[in-house]
């Protein structure tokens, strides 16, 4: 062979990688600082044009409207600042009511997949394949206006025992008023649940070094009930019940659990549940099925196999699933705006831009919440999912 | 030699096989599951009996007003006599052929795809599949083929939001491909855009996305412009989409083998050859499954359109149910009827799934 292979020693400019990725990147950074500086330019444009000023002042107006249900005081007089906070803590409600709910819901249900009856198999199925099949505003909707409507009125409320009322206003709970020695009791709660981590510390370690077990959910739920019981004996009940009452149309009194509340909670709470089934169900699949006959085979029975082989196992593909369960349930609250349940949407992007037309800021501020609040639940889940991956030597 | 006869098999015991030894294995294999397969047949009972009867058997089918649901059952008049709002909207009953035209267009692409060969599949069905949306809007505003122009405002129903899926996807997917190729990109600027538009789309709740969507773009455009509402929601519903779809897309890219990109690679490929021929196919195999479940999610989330104020089916039962003619309380069996279109159609796509999943799977584990 005469000819040599023409091989340059160095790539012309354009086909260096460096030059390259340095020109791309730049391209980018101009196209998105156009795009930015038009939208910004054209926005303060059309602000100025309807005469909108920008700027959080609004927050310490006076909101003057009123809010169907609050945690914290609040009324007209309050500023549009505490409308968010009103509305904020209302979401966080919704949201912690609907996890726990549709966590035991989805356990319970992706289980039952591997229940040795039959029927309680195919009830999970159809189970699952309904709820999740079916939008959930649909779903919300038909709770609240098909049969949360078709509740009797307050005077002829359902009633439990006298004390628990159900009618189209709501439910209506007793509730509980502190009186002198009340603290006691919250001490003892506070120091049972310290009281708990401790017992489960030690008795991890005393398994640990020894293999002894101890009874530790015994112990456990003797300390949570014991405790606050004895405090509630020797202080001699220091609570008066508020229970609810007729009074004209409406009841007085306890805790009233307002029917946009129970329809959002149940709709989320069963939407949810059939995801987290199918979660649970492909973390249970996951787990090879010799994990289960090894277990056997060394004399463990069939609730602890379940307990100690195939749930821990299991979890290092439910956690991560739950996650982003629990992400798109918080997200989803926002479909309260559609039956009027006051959380962060319908009071703060709803009532407030309304009236005040801070469209930017308030739109930022509510995504700036959604982010962090999805963020925290991350974070947890992560803190979770460590503490369950495998952890290989 | 003395021949060896093996004994005729004997019959499997009888407690092992025939229907009572599965009943008995199915619902009585214990206490507990014998408690529990009572109390379920007892609610089973209970529950079916007054089901069937107000959804058959005292129903009302025939008639054209409220005065027709004389029986004590579900008033199925309400759904028949709203059925044509519920699917076509308040599109003008003369064009209705428009409507029915798409819909006869996407069963026949549909069925084209799992008619034809592998190869006819690649040059028809799948170009077709992604330029129906764009020809369905065409045909439905009709200014631009010579029909008569058919605003947004009367667009509606059932039909609008599986159009507004379909054309979300479409677009979505380049998008969603683009942004996923992004983030795993070397490049520190490129990278960190893509994480930020896709973490973005993803974390923010959709209804957000809406209502900056109808209040916030607006003041984004150059006074004078005015964007067409759907136009408008078909934006939101596409970044929507990508965001989850570029994660989808990730998860496929991550299942791809390195020695696949090595091959390329010292085949002498260049980025894109190598990206579209080679790695692409690939990731589109293993993320069907899940791009199925996403475009399902979105499917179910076009009802959120409904608090923004455009009329698709949920929102048009709204309005039926408080329509005076008809404010007999017929909510349960309006809401039953959507419920069971949607079911149907999400039901069948999770089928769909799990069969291009099975058809797909060229591994050797069976």
């Amino acid at each position: 062979m005469s000819e040599k292979p023409q091989v340059k020693s160095s790539p012309s400019f354009f086909n260096n990688p460096r030059n390259r990725s340095i020109i791309y990147q730049l391209l980018l950074l101009f196209g998105l600082g156009y795009f930015f500086y038009s939208i910004i330019s054209n926005t303060l444009a059309n602000m100025e044009a309807r005469g909108i000023q920008s700027g959080y002042d609004f927050l310490f107006n006076t909101a003057g409207f009123d809010i169907l249900m609050s945690l914290i005081p609040y009324d007209a007089t309050n500023t549009y600042g505490r409308t968010f906070i009103v509305g904020l803590l209302n979401t966080v409600l919704v949201s912690i009511i609907g996890i726990i709910l549709s966590t035991m819901v989805g356990f319970i249900m992706g289980v039952a997949h591997f229940s040795h009856n039959l029927l309680i198999r195919k009830l999970a199925t159809a189970y699952v394949e309904t709820f999740r099949n079916i939008p959930l505003l649909l779903q919300i909707f038909f709770w609240y206006f098909a049969v949360l409507a078709a509740l009797p009125s307050a005077r002829q409320s359902m009633s439990l025992g006298e004390v628990i009322f159900l009618n189209v206003r709501g439910l209506y709970f007793p509730g509980l008023t502190p009186e002198g020695g009340a603290s006691v009791v919250y001490a003892a709660i506070a120091a049972a649940i310290i009281g708990i981590f401790v017992l489960k510390r030690w008795a991890k370690k005393r398994q640990d070094d020894t293999g002894q077990q101890f009874p530790v959910l015994w112990v456990s739920l003797g300390m949570l009930f014991g405790l606050p019981l004895l405090a509630l004996i020797v202080m001699g009940f220091p609570f008066a019940w508020d229970i609810p009452y007729l009074k004209g149309f409406n009841f007085r009194g306890g805790i009233t659990v307002i029917p946009e509340l129970m329809a959002l909670a149940l709709a989320l709470t069963v939407y949810t549940g059939a995801f987290i089934a199918e979660a649970v169900r492909a973390g249970i699949q996951a787990v090879p099925h010799g994990q289960t006959e090894a277990a056997r085979s060394i004399g463990l029975k069939e609730g602890k196999i379940m307990k100690l082989i195939i749930v821990p196992q299991a979890m290092r593909v439910i956690v991560p699933l739950l996650n982003s369960e629990y992400q798109s349930l918080v997200k989803n609250s926002t479909l309260a705006t559609a039956i009027g349940y006051p959380d962060l949407f319908t009071v703060f992007v709803g009532t407030t831009l309304n009236q005040t037309g801070q469209a930017i800021e308030i739109v930022f501020m509510t995504m700036a919440v959604y982010f962090v609040v999805n963020m925290t639940i991350s974070f947890l889940m992560n803190r979770l999912n460590s503490s369950v991956a495998l952890t290989e030597r | 030699m003395k021949e060896f006869k093996p004994l005729p098999d004997q019959p499997a015991p009888n407690d092992t096989v025939g229907p009572i030894h599965w009943v008995k294995d199915n619902f009585f294999s214990s206490a507990a599951n014998t408690i529990a397969t009572l109390l379920i047949l007892a609610l089973l009972a209970t529950v079916i009996p007054p089901l069937v009867d107000w959804l058959l058997i005292s129903a009302n089918w025939s008639g054209t007003t409220q005065d027709a649901c004389t029986k004590d059952g579900a008033c199925w008049v309400f759904v028949i006599a709203w059925s044509k709002q519920f699917f076509y909207g308040s599109y003008p009953t003369e064009e209705l052929w428009r409507i029915n035209l798409c819909v006869l267009m996407l069963i026949g692409v549909i069925a084209s795809s799992q008619l034809l060969n592998k190869d006819w599949r690649n040059k028809f069905s799948i170009p077709a599949f992604l330029l129906l949306p764009f020809v369905c809007i065409l045909i439905l505003d009709g200014s631009w083929i010579g029909l008569e122009y058919v605003s947004t405002d009367y667009w509606g129903g059932f039909a609008l939001n599986v159009l507004l899926a379909a054309a979300s996807i479409i677009v979505a997917f380049p998008l969603s491909f683009v942004w996923a190729l992004g983030r795993r990109s070397e490049m520190p600027f490129i990278k960190s855009v893509s994480i930020l538009l896709i973490e973005f789309f993803r974390g923010v709740p959709v209804l957000a996305l809406f209502f900056m969507g109808s209040v916030m773009l607006p003041l984004f455009f150059p006074e004078g412009t005015n964007v067409d509402k759907l136009v408008r929601v078909w934006i939101v519903l596409t970044l929507f989409m990508a965001g989850y779809m570029a994660e989808v897309f990730r998860g496929g890219f991550q299942a791809v083998p390195t020695g696949q990109y090595e091959a390329a690679d010292s085949l002498g490929l260049s980025y894109w050859q190598k990206t579209l021929l080679i790695i692409l196919p690939q990731v589109i195999k293993v993320s069907m499954p899940n791009i199925l479940a996403t475009f399902v999610m979105l499917f179910k989330n076009t009802t959120f359109l409904l608090i923004i104020g455009i009329f698709e089916v949920l929102s048009t039962t709204q309005t039926a149910l408080t329509n005076s003619n008809w404010l007999g309380g017929h909510s349960t069996e309006g809401y039953l009827f959507v419920a069971i279109v949607f079911w149907i159609c999400c039901y069948s796509m999770s089928r769909i799934s799990a069969s291009i999943e099975r058809k797909l799977d060229t591994s050797h584990k069976n």
